[in-house]
């Protein structure tokens, strides 16, 4: 580098020895909090399970505890960047106030638009469109099924159309007098019902609602909708079956009424004596309003997932009729029965096909009429048996999802495409539930593979056939629907296919991790840090996982299943399990998944673990920006190491991180005592790579390296550098610029696992983007075959890995080191994608990478 | 004198309650719940309980109080307390005055069938021996 490059290099400052370690200081105190945080998370998790018994206190110590750790990750960070994302502080208040809201069990009203696009609506969202819309929502996009286009109109809307009508003393009268336990409460429910009936909409709502209405009259047909009730409260065990108002065939010009009609079903004194009933706070709950629109049926029908008679365990139920799907709701007439195998495959064991003669279909001018089914098809099966299989696969992945037995209306359209209309826990007959006895002679008969290994990240039991994805394999689009996933990391890049999957295990990670809560989020049985699940499971096998007592058996166990889908804990019902569940939605979800991506941003946080993913990635950002140490008196504290590498190190001394060389000379790889540090070095500083002078560049490269020299990007572009080591006895922060090359090594080496982490980025690259790309792409297989999570944009590259035991934590940053050693102007080198899988293998074998240069890149031998 | 051993549930919280008679009834114990502590003292000053598993904070009487009264009355019957957070100098004093055992809140109900049953084979060897 010449030397006006270099002065470039050093102007702007630097940060001083006291400065430095106060940074490392507050980002140490981060670090613990997170950690905490993700391990009141994972305790929380595991409360839902049904094994403990909690009560209220619980529950305001938990959310105590969360809310001062996560304030302090967002303190911690406001400190390390000077208060650089003050929109952190705003959704932390946010979330905040939802909890408390929650846990005093006030109204929460969600800040949300009016309306919400079904599209966008998950089970998170429940607070602002309900739960029956929730789940919905919840089916289309994260199972992947076809539900009605339509829109949400939320419960702040409802808010607002009561407030405009001044109702809202009277709705707060009536709570308190159901609330007080007095009689006669009927009548004024019943007037306060009427003047929601008489009271027009805030123009702002009407206005809305047309907009919605109208878009999606002009994006298809019919032209009718489905106003539907989804009230607050409605919780997945207490479903309010048939207790609201719904209204179908409504036309465009009668979807307002139908609204209002909606709205006031909450006051019925029926549903407020439902709620009373069932220990709830009667007209507590706020009404969302889904507006779908209608599927022209050609048939219709509802699918139980067990059979509730329980004449035979191992079979749906599917029930189906020509038309609309009223008549197999209320049960008009006789319909076509089906008993499908629980199975892929999903076999049709027997069919009953009924004499139908009537059938429902939309009326042209709204509503619904009904009509006679012409004589051909009467005797006919209202859905061929190719389509019951494939109904019965979509109908078990939603069950899989809920983790309970479903009861789910369907219906196919004239273009027989398959619509999932609602999805509700499936009632049990009382006494099913309890009959698992004599389960543990049943699971007796199978074969263990792995028992008590590893951790369980989310409980429960799934069965299927083993698909094995390997490190470096990338990760799929897609899984076999139903398989058990088994690989080595658990990265929260496999998130995409968790939807389709019966239960994930793991070799490594923690179930403290990120892909432990997505696990915990998308609901699949998971068990990690096995150590041996890929080498003990082989691909196509068929087993089943209890994640409950964290055995795998070979085989599958549909007695297993079917016990965990009727188990029905009375405590689940009560106010304090339902409460620790709403309180989790506000916790756990983690959207904030890509740290690449442009999305990543403060204002996009809405869970406490949005949060301190967030912090995290930004507080280790910010170390990056570590480059330069002004002249300090810490004389002692740092110093130059001296290595038998051309490599130009200043050592920061955190305590017990090397031994003071005599002043004035430099430290030698002898005085340093940073484990982390040392076992880096060992494997740097013995790698043949740095004997290689500059490496032989084509036209293509040079033209490339030439015009990048000056225009790096980044944040460590236009700051100067050192290589720069700050390290304890325990810690090391790394930075290392070599040539264009960017490394950073954050770590944690101690005798607890738990505490253990490798935090390793890299950037940069003189070749053009594709060459610079293969070398990113290098770097993922590699670090991904050690276990490590990576993550990749462009040239850039975050590989992570926690909870590793202290001689594997040794052995991995033996690999960084040698890692960042060999690929050093590596990407001058990879001209063809060939060349990067033969790296790959080589590194793996320990060879030299270049095979033009065998002294390139292999541990040197002992001499 | 039955076979089943019988065991008092208190507790302020009806949740709790709910859940552990519906799971020590399942154990095979002959269970009895109280959310009211003067109501559980009545209740014991009328009947013998081999077991009583006792919150400790609670309106009224509290578990300490309970604890007081049994041992007024019978060396048998074991108490065993339910302690929750910043409850661990009562539990102390609780520990003097006699009691079998504690479970922390949150438990599982593992723990607390472990401490039942040791619980009720003590109560069981000492009732014998006042019978004798």
């Amino acid at each position: 580098m010449n030397a006006a490059i270099r002065a470039l290099f050093r102007r702007g400052g630097g940060e001083t020895v006291e400065e430095v370690r106060e940074k490392l200081s507050t980002f140490r105190d981060l670090v613990e909090k997170n950690d905490k945080v993700l391990e009141l998370m994972a305790d929380a998790g595991e409360k839902l399970g049904g094994e403990y018994v909690f009560d209220s206190k619980y529950l305001q110590d938990l959310a105590a505890s969360l809310k001062a750790q996560v304030t302090g990750v967002v303190g911690d960070l406001s400190v390390l960047t000077q208060n650089r994302y003050p929109e952190l502080l705003e959704a932390l208040a946010g979330i905040d106030a939802s909890i408390q809201g929650a846990l005093d069990c006030r109204l929460v009203v969600p800040d949300v638009p009016y309306v919400l696009p079904l599209k966008d609506v998950t089970f998170e969202h429940a607070d602002a469109v309900g739960e029956k819309m929730g789940r919905l929502g919840e089916i289309r996009s994260r199972l992947g099924c076809r539900v009605p286009e339509g829109f949400v109109v939320t419960t702040r809307a409802c808010r607002a159309f009561l407030d405009a009508a001044g109702l809202g003393d009277e709705v707060e009268a009536l709570r308190e007098h159901v609330a007080s336990g007095q009689e006669g409460f009927e009548a004024s429910a019943r007037e306060l019902r009427e003047r929601v009936l008489q009271s027009p909409l805030p123009r702002s709502l009407r206005r809305v609602l047309r907009t919605e209405v109208d878009r999606l009259m002009e994006e298809g047909t019919p032209s009718l909708f489905a106003v539907r009730s989804s009230a607050t409260g409605e919780d997945d065990e207490l479903s309010f079956a048939g207790q609201y108002s719904t209204f179908l065939g409504v036309p465009a010009g009668g979807v307002e009424d139908a609204y209002r009609k909606v709205v006031a079903s909450l006051f019925s004194p029926e549903v407020i004596r439902y709620q009373q009933r069932n220990g709830m706070s009667p007209g507590c709950g706020l009404m969302a309003v889904g507006c779908l629109r209608m599927v022209s049926a050609r048939a219709s029908g509802v699918v139980y997932t067990l059979d509730p008679a329980a004449a035979a365990p191992d079979v749906q139920v599917v029930s189906a009729a020509w038309g609309l799907g009223k008549i197999v709701v209320e049960g008009e007439a006789p319909v076509d029965r089906f008993e499908v195998r629980r199975e892929p495959g999903y076999e049709v064991v027997t069919s009953r096909i009924a004499d139908k003669r009537w059938r429902y279909r939309l009326a042209p001018n709204g509503g619904i009429e009904r009509d006679a089914v012409r004589k051909a098809y009467r005797r006919m099966p209202a859905m061929p048996e190719a389509r019951i299989s494939e109904l019965a696969e979509v109908a078990c992945r939603i069950e899989r999802h809920m983790k309970a037995a479903q009861d789910i209306e369907w219906a196919l359209d004239d273009k027989r495409r398959l619509f999932i209309l609602q999805a509700r826990p499936l009632t049990i007959p009382p006494g099913l539930d309890s009959d698992h006895g004599g389960l543990a002679d049943v699971v007796a008969r199978y074969p263990v593979l792995l028992e008590g290994r590893g951790e369980v990240a989310c409980r429960g039991i799934g069965t299927g056939r083993v698909h094995v994805v390997h490190d470096g394999d990338g990760i799929p689009d897609e899984v076999p629907t139903g398989s058990v996933l088994v690989t080595r990391a658990a990265t929260p890049r496999l998130s995409g296919i968790l939807s389709g999957v019966s239960a994930v295990i793991t070799d490594l990670g923690t179930s403290t991790g990120h892909f432990a809560a997505v696990a915990r989020d998308y609901r699949v049985p998971t068990v990690v840090a096995t150590g041996i699940a890929t080498q003990r499971l082989q691909e196509g096998m068929e087993v089943t996982v209890d994640a409950e007592e964290n055995v795998v058996y070979e085989g599958r166990i549909d007695e297993l299943v079917r016990y965990q889908l009727l188990r029905r804990f009375p405590f689940q019902d009560a106010m304090e399990f339902r409460l620790l569940k709403r309180i989790l939605r506000k916790i756990a979800p983690l959207r904030l998944r890509d740290p690449l991506s442009p999305a990543f941003l403060a204002s996009r946080c809405h869970s406490y673990h949005d949060i301190i993913r967030f912090a995290h990635e930004k507080a280790v950002a910010e170390l990056t920006e570590i480059g330069w140490l002004k002249p300090s008196r810490s004389g002692r504290q740092v110093c130059r190491l001296e290595l038998p590498i051309p490599l130009d190190l200043i050592l920061l001394d955190l305590g017990g991180g090397f031994r003071p060389p005599s002043p004035g000379s430099a430290a030698t790889l002898e005085d340093v005592t940073s484990r982390p540090l040392a076992a880096l070095l060992e494997t740097l500083t013995t790698t043949t790579a740095w004997e290689t002078g500059p490496a032989a560049m084509d036209l293509d490269g040079f033209m490339s390296s030439a015009t990048r020299s000056m225009s790096l990007s980044g944040p460590m572009a236009a700051r100067p550098q050192q290589n720069l080591a700050i390290a304890s006895e325990e810690y090391l922060h790394l930075s290392l610029r070599l040539g264009y090359h960017f490394n950073i090594v954050d770590t944690y080496l101690t005798g607890t696992p738990r505490d253990n982490y490798i935090y390793f980025r890299f950037a940069g690259g003189v070749t053009e983007l594709i060459r610079r790309s293969r070398r990113t792409a290098l770097l993922r297989r590699i670090l991904e075959r050690h276990g490590f999570i990576v993550e990749t944009s462009g040239d850039l590259l975050i590989g992570r890995i926690k909870g590793l035991a202290p001689d594997a934590m040794v052995e991995r940053l033996g690999m960084v080191g040698r890692l960042i050693g060999v690929t050093r102007q590596l990407d001058i080198f990879l001209r063809t994608d060939k060349l990067v899988d033969e790296c790959v293998e080589r590194f793996m074998s320990g060879a030299p990478l270049r095979p033009d240069n065998p002294a390139h890149g292999g541990p040197r031998e002992a001499s | 004198m039955s076979n089943a051993v019988e065991v008092m549930v208190l507790d302020d919280e009806s949740m709790v309650c709910e859940r552990l008679e519906e799971f020590l009834t399942g154990k095979g114990y002959a269970v009895e719940v109280f959310t009211d502590s003067q109501q559980a003292i009545d209740r014991l000053a009328a009947k013998h309980f081999d077991v009583v598993v006792t919150d400790l904070k609670m309106e009224g009487p509290d578990g300490l109080d309970v604890l007081r009264f049994i041992r007024g009355r019978s060396f048998a019957t074991q108490v065993v307390i339910i302690t929750g957070y910043g409850s661990m100098d009562t539990a102390r004093q609780a520990e003097y005055i006699g009691a079998f055992g504690f479970v922390h809140k949150p438990f599982t109900l593992k723990a607390l069938d472990d401490m039942t049953r040791k619980a009720a084979r003590k109560a069981r060897k000492l009732r014998d021996r006042e019978a004798t």
